[in-house]
């Protein structure tokens, strides 16, 4: 117990983090890193990863709600702890990928309409479902939906994002590498922390199951509006970049259609959400296909 | 902000001043100051002089006890906060804060197992005292009724302001461990008060129908504050003179509010 | 309308303001860039150079570059307040918190 106290301690949180990957960053990458010309100075393409990084900050903003929520209803000390430093880990992600939105070139009077109009309406009621579970101090429900669900979608996608920037972009996958490395201290804390609760709480499964069904529905929606209506492959084709041939799980991303990304991205997702799931004792649900 | 070597920093537009101090960076870069090298909030080298009658010893674990249901009132009140926190800027300071009263959970929480406590938190939910935990429970209630104001003032300013003027007197005759704990604690308060400070004197001066809701509030958790301002001179062995001292370092604040 | 937090360009007849190079003094709780801006108040005999003030929110003392005339503007990161300076009944400076 004793190691899993120190495992879920700021004091931990404080050695992982400041004085690792952190350090020496600015806003989340180097000080000297830029966003590359190629985004900068293509309309489209700009558009497109200003639409991309909001739904990052909605997402993060989601788990900061959740986060900070969960204190109050976190049933131990350690778990307490552990929330607090992932509160400030989301807060930090809000922070790092709003900064991004204005090195895109938002103005800082613009961010809450510029969020507002790019949010899609999909990833926000993924949101929803999860917050309203916060709301009730359901403690069970709502660390499953924000350190397996909501968590392991991010961890996934920042990993893809990671893998398509790491040969152009070396600003922004040094941001995303530091916000992958922090998922991995919450969706560890995700899995360790509530496969004991489950197995206290067995009645706790079908509400928790549903839930899980409906947050992947419109997880799976989200990515379909993201890779379905992406200009952004066509973009550069016509202005003759070619886009960077980066693996991802097993495949070359380089040579793909949005729409087979989008399948290898849901595929992984789900896939990751069934196995996690199945080692604390919730029996995984397909959900409908946008 | 940058890296960049800073001329004047009084120059700085307001807004550019508030978005500074009031972002992750900001405290990243100033808890970076005064916590690398410490583990549990002191350096490995400092020896620990800790009281070692038994009746000193006990002492400090309830003066201890005390404080760590006073930082876990401001954990919950603090991570509670974040859900009605007016914008983005507001909620990512308050989750430094919360990363803060976690902090000073823990190393309070880590001193009493250094002192021989078996088990921390229950013993400091035993031990301490009625006043704060009726405390907590106020507080808790208001951010629960989603009273921005009212909350920012009970945590921010009112219990705030006492534990640094507590920790402060405190500090000055403690054993070398529990002073560099409380030093560190002192530090990261600084930007608690200042910021339930300003937040609310900004609100007061916008819409100063709110300080007739807050004189009751304030009127409510007085006798609350005083009791456990009194049982904390105690505890800590404040000389007689020196209580008003404390008492006054509490008072100001709330007096710069406007609240006489 | 005068802003308040705006400085005057004179001040008793004086138009020429002493300048200051500030320098760390071991305070370490702003990040590192700021730190030259802020130092430990010592207690109560403590002198105060014309180039600071103190904190009345957390008892920091803050310092500025230039010496300091009622009515300029300071800023105390450690407690992030706003204040301005002015003269006391006793002819001293002090800083008054600006919300």
């Amino acid at each position: 117990m004793a190691d899993t106290i120190d495992a879920y301690s700021i004091q931990n949180w404080l050695e992982s983090c400041p004085q690792s990957y952190l350090m020496d960053t600015e806003y989340g990458h180097g000080p000297e890193e830029k966003e590359p010309d190629f985004i900068l100075d293509n309309e489209v393409v700009l558009e497109e990863t200003i639409k991309a990084t909001v739904q990052l900050v909605v997402g993060e903003r989601c788990a900061l709600s959740a986060s900070s929520g969960l204190i109050n209803a976190a049933p131990d000390e350690a778990s307490r702890r552990f929330l607090a430093t992932q509160t400030l880990d989301e807060a930090r992600h809000v922070e790092v990928f709003t900064h991004r939105l204005y090195d895109l070139g938002v103005k800082k009077q613009d961010l809450e309409g510029t969020i507002q109009r790019y949010a899609n309406p999909n990833l926000v009621k993924f949101a929803e479902i999860l917050l309203e579970k916060v709301d009730r101090k359901d403690f069970v429900s709502g660390v499953v939906g924000q350190n397996i669900v909501l968590e392991g979608m991010a961890f996934s996608v920042f990993e893809m994002m990671h893998a398509m920037n790491e040969p152009v972009n070396a600003k922004f996958a040094h941001t995303l590498s530091g916000t992958i490395a922090d998922e991995r201290r919450h969706v560890g804390f995700g899995e360790n922390r509530i496969g004991s609760l489950i197995q206290q709480h067995p009645e706790k499964r079908p509400e928790v199951e549903q839930m899980q069904k409906e947050m992947s529905y419109f997880m799976l929606a989200t990515f379909a509006d993201a890779f379905r209506n992406n200009q952004t492959a066509n973009e550069l084709e016509a202005a003759g970049i070619e886009r960077p041939h980066s693996e991802y799980q097993g495949v070359d991303l380089g040579t793909m259609e949005p729409e087979e990304m989008e399948q290898v991205l849901a595929d992984t997702v789900l896939k990751e959400f069934k196995t996690r799931l199945g080692r604390i004792g919730i029996e995984y649900q397909t959900p409908a296909r946008p | 902000m940058g890296t960049a070597p800073v001329r004047e920093v009084h120059d700085l537009e307001h807004e550019r001043f508030l978005e500074e101090v009031h972002s992750f960076e900001f405290w990243f870069h100033s808890v970076e100051g005064y916590l690398s090298g410490t583990t549990y909030g002191h350096r490995e080298e400092t020896v620990d002089d800790s009281p070692s009658g038994a009746v000193d010893r006990q002492h400090l674990i309830t003066v201890l006890s005390n404080y760590c249901i006073g930082e876990m009132a401001a954990l919950e009140g603090a991570s509670g906060l974040i859900a009605i926190a007016p914008n983005q800027l507001t909620k990512i300071f308050l989750s430094t804060q919360v990363a803060d009263e976690g902090r000073h959970l823990e190393v309070l929480l880590h001193r009493m197992r250094d002192l021989g406590v078996k088990y921390p938190a229950q013993e400091a939910d035993r031990r301490a005292s009625r006043g704060l935990k009726q405390f907590r429970h106020e507080l808790l209630r208001l951010v629960q009724g989603r009273d921005w104001e009212a909350a920012i003032f009970a945590q921010n300013v009112i219990l705030e302001s006492l534990e640094f003027a507590v920790f402060r007197a405190h500090a000055e005759g403690a054993d070398p461990v529990t002073k560099e704990i409380l030093d560190g604690i002192i530090k990261d308060e600084r930007r608690h008060i200042g910021f339930g400070e300003n937040e609310l004197g900004r609100r007061l001066h916008a819409a100063p129908h709110v300080r007739t809701r807050l004189a009751r509030v304030r009127e409510e958790l007085d006798h609350l504050i005083l009791d456990m301002l009194e049982d904390s001179s105690r505890e800590i062995g404040v000389e007689p003179d020196r209580k008003a001292e404390l008492a006054r370092a509490y008072l100001q604040s709330v007096e710069r509010l406007g609240f006489t | 309308m005068v802003d308040p937090l705006q400085s005057p360009e004179e001040v008793e007849g004086r138009t020429e303001r002493r300048r200051f190079v500030l320098e760390e003094t071991g305070f370490d709780e702003v990040p590192k860039r700021y730190r030259k801006f802020y130092r430990k108040w010592r207690g109560p005999g403590d002198q105060l150079g014309p180039n600071e003030a103190i904190c009345p929110v957390c008892k920091v003392v803050i310092r500025s570059s230039r010496e300091l005339w009622p009515g300029d503007r300071l800023y105390c990161m450690p407690c992030m307040s706003r204040l301005v300076v002015v003269e006391s009944a006793d002819g001293t400076l002090e800083a008054r918190v600006s919300y």
